[in-house]
């Protein structure tokens, strides 16, 4: 009976007719196309019937050219359902808010569960978390991404080495390896220094090993500069020992020592006269959309702020239903203000800002412990626009290599 | 007239095999034991209580007789009846 239930979707009402022959009445309705089920005999005049809810309009219209009675006995269906459901008020609106409830409470944050580390890290870490705002009863949708999370958490707790924030649900699982301070392996290795780069060397200390070169003398790179071959002392004095009994004196040790050398390089840098550049003004104004597809629903924070220029940063946060993901999200866009700046300047300024740039760039690929000690321009032109710079640059570095030594055997 | 028209149309279905409750516009009646009874291709409703249907047909009426009937659907030239059928019955003009 299929289209028994399609008629309960629609809703269908009962009718009874009153008169001679009422069953020629539903015959007349059926001619007319309108679906008629059920019909009973109740007595000699009286007959009933059911008939679609879309289709009263037509029976009505029938029975005006007929002298029949009809009066409605029963209203079936859902739309009779829901017309009854939706007069009793309370209930409904009990219904609305705890749908309403649920949705709050799937969009909070119910659990934050740190595993992985010890007590007292893990309480550095709540602390943390609770300063970005991710605490039991916080807004889902406020939240960064759990990317953005991990990083500014990685920022914030040296100790941690690495941190994996998933968000499951209402749950927001942490997960953190703590940094172990490993001991480097003791390099008893016997091995020797050797020279990195070319340089004249300013500083010698060497704490092990034999030196092979002195201050101010000029290496290559490979030459050896600290061996970690001693000479043995203990027989030193048995001159007449056979040369295989003086190799066997020798000791082999890993040579330790800080030499720095003078050491230059020569650096090509280009210099635009004209540039242009964006700063923020830190004018800012946050607007709140509700986003489905592609369309977009302002909530909060309407108009648009008088400035010239405008930076746009949108971060969308879905929100949920339990465990479900509705195709809603929350954007918060943040309007903040720039100025185009335009900048020229002369020939002399290029070339300062270009030294000032190279130098800048060397000690990024040199590290922290080389000091560079003086800046010299060997050639400059402009072209199109732009200087370009060689510059020499003299730098004090360490140039210590380790090579270890092949025990031959 | 009719009478040609109507010789025509037994030769129709008996030369070609049509099918003849198409051709020759009777009642095509479907009963399955003895609760319900379809019948499509009537003219009308002519008597129907609690004991007794009778239906209009092209050559006449057909008449159901039984008890405790109640019209399951009805369309326009179909019927579907149930209850307890006792007696289906032809009667002429």
């Amino acid at each position: 009976m299929k289209h028994l239930n399609s008629k309960a979707v629609t809703g269908y009402v009962t009718i009874l007719v009153k008169g001679t022959a009422p069953e020629m009445f539903f015959q007349k309705c059926a001619n007319a196309g309108i679906s008629v089920w059920d019909v009973k005999k109740r007595d000699t005049d009286l007959c009933e019937g059911n008939i679609k809810l879309s289709d009263i309009k037509q029976m009505k219209h029938i029975r005006r050219k007929t002298i029949y009675k009809i009066t409605f006995t029963g209203k079936n269906g859902y739309p009779f359902l829901i017309r009854r459901f939706l007069k009793k008020k309370p209930l409904v609106l009990g219904l609305f808010f705890s749908v309403l409830l649920f949705f709050f409470l799937s969009n909070i944050i119910w659990e934050v569960k740190i595993s992985g580390v010890p007590k007292d890290i893990e309480e550095k870490i709540d602390k943390q978390l609770v300063s970005y705002g991710i605490h039991p009863g916080a807004w889902l949708f406020s939240l960064d991404p759990p990317t953005a999370i991990q990083q500014k958490l990685m920022k914030d707790v040296p100790e941690l080495l690495w941190a994996g924030v998933d968000q499951k649900g209402t749950t927001f699982y942490l997960e953190g390896v703590e940094k172990v301070v490993v001991e480097e392996a003791d390099p008893k290795q016997p091995r020797n220094l050797v020279a990195a780069k070319k340089g004249v060397i300013t500083n010698l200390y060497v704490s092990k090993g034999t030196s092979h070169v002195q201050v101010n003398d000029y290496v290559e790179p490979g030459d050896l500069l600290v061996s970690g071959i001693l000479k043995g002392q203990v027989v030193e004095d048995e001159e007449n020992e056979s040369e295989e009994r003086q190799e066997q004196a020798k000791e082999l040790v890993a040579a330790e020592a800080e030499i720095t050398a003078n050491t230059w390089y020569e650096v090509s840098v280009t210099v635009p006269l004209e540039f242009n550049y964006e700063e923020i003004t830190g004018n800012q104004k946050k607007k709140y959309y509700l986003k489905t597809g592609e369309f977009q629903l302002p909530i909060w924070g309407f108009g648009e702020p008088d400035y010239k220029e405008i930076h746009r940063e949108s971060n969308g946060n879905n929100l949920r239903f339990f465990k479900w993901e509705l195709p809603i999200e929350i954007v918060e866009t943040i309007l903040s203000e720039k100025t185009y700046n335009k900048v020229s300047r002369t020939k002399e300024e290029a070339i300062e800002a270009g030294i000032d740039q190279a130098i800048i760039q060397l000690q990024n690929e040199l590290g922290a412990e080389a000091t560079i000690l003086s800046e010299k321009v060997l050639h400059e032109s402009i072209e199109h626009g732009k200087v370009n710079l060689t510059l020499f640059v003299s730098v004090e570095e360490n140039i210590v290599r380790v090579e270890p030594l092949n025990q031959g055997d | 007239m009719a009478k040609w028209q109507q010789r025509l149309r037994t030769l129709l279905t008996e030369q070609f095999s049509l099918p003849s409750d198409i051709i020759l516009e009777m009642p095509r009646i479907t009963v399955i034991g003895n609760i319900h009874i379809y019948i499509e291709n009537h003219q009308g409703l002519a008597v129907y209580s609690e004991n007794e249907l009778k239906l209009k047909t092209n050559n006449g009426y057909v008449q159901i007789r039984g008890t405790s009937f109640v019209l399951k659907m009805m369309l326009p030239k179909e019927i579907l009846l149930e209850g307890t059928i006792s007696e289906v019955k032809f009667l002429g003009n």
